[in-house]
């Protein structure tokens, strides 16, 4: 799909709209994503750092829409995730990258990567697998 | 370890986490149900916000992996007693069933195994009146920093009731 379609979905879901991220690029193996910063995003009292569940929704957002071939008649389900979580997430952009590992016709594979200023230095990275039927 | 009973600082602890929630916790309108060494269970009302479907029909699955991750942080935070610092290590989670509700949601989490640098977790999402199902299920790793006095991001520990 392309990226302004990716868009035009992101802006019906409600989880998708609270999250608030943008479709910067979609190429055939893959999508990349930047999200604000937003208050409602903060994981614990003291520190402003983002909540671990909305890094892993920004991920699982990301590589959800990376596979989907029709989202209107067949979203991607999600069946399970790992997320490795290796830097805080503080308050600032956060931007992800999903990269189809394998796709076939029933189930896809993707590895994804969130950063912040360096995309070099990762603040987590997730595996996601989906049911396309 | 405290000058309180070891259960009025379990609820006292409760009660901040609740009272002192905000970001994505305030924003969940988490309830504490039940918060014990053991385990922890958390109430969430459905919120159309956090659908997947325009239907607003469909929990995302990110609400539900939100969901255990904030419940492995008040259990684990519970059962280790002593934390500085927490910070998830990983977290995985199998969708077993489709989120497809309005009803409220319940989430489980206990810490199972603990070490001095780690303590490992694992919880269960239901939905009220149908809690034999288990929609999804996670386990988490938390690296710690023990200390007596909090200094980092959980400093709710009550000053005044700690001696060393």
């Amino acid at each position: 799909m392309t990226k302004d379609e990716l868009q035009a979905i992101c802006n019906k879901i409600p989880y998708f709209r609270f999250l608030d991220f943008t479709i910067e690029t979609a190429d055939p193996d893959g999508v990349t994503t930047t999200m604000p910063f937003a208050d409602r995003h903060i994981g614990n009292p003291e520190a402003e750092n983002y909540h671990g569940g909305i890094v892993a929704s920004l991920l699982e957002a990301t590589a959800s829409l990376s596979v989907s071939d029709d989202w209107e008649t067949q979203p991607p389900k999600p069946i399970n995730l790992t997320v490795d979580y290796m830097r805080p997430a503080r308050s600032g952009t956060l931007n992800a990258k999903a990269t189809i590992s394998r796709k076939g016709r029933r189930m896809a594979s993707v590895a994804t990567v969130a950063w912040q200023d360096n995309e070099d230095k990762p603040v987590a990275k997730g595996l996601f697998h989906f049911l396309l039927v | 370890m405290t000058d309180i009973k070891d259960d009025e600082w379990v609820a006292r602890m409760a009660e901040l986490w609740q009272t002192r929630s905000k970001g994505l916790i305030y924003g969940l309108n988490l309830k504490a149900e039940l918060a014990t060494r053991q385990g922890v269970r958390l109430r969430m009302p459905f919120n159309p916000n956090f659908c997947a479907d325009e239907d607003e029909t469909l929990l995302h699955g990110g609400v539900l992996t939100s969901l255990l991750d904030s419940a492995f942080g008040l259990a684990i935070f519970l059962a280790v007693g002593e934390i500085q610092t927490m910070a998830t290590l990983d977290l995985r989670v199998d969708y077993l069933l489709p989120a497809k509700t309005r009803s409220d949601v319940i989430v489980e989490a206990r810490c199972h195994h603990q070490t001095r640098h780690i303590a490992f977790g694992t919880g269960q999402v239901m939905f009220d009146g149908a809690e034999n199902e288990v929609v999804a299920h996670g386990t988490a790793t938390f690296a710690l920093t023990r200390g007596d006095q909090g200094k980092g991001h959980w400093s709710l520990r009550p000053k005044d009731g700690t001696k060393t």
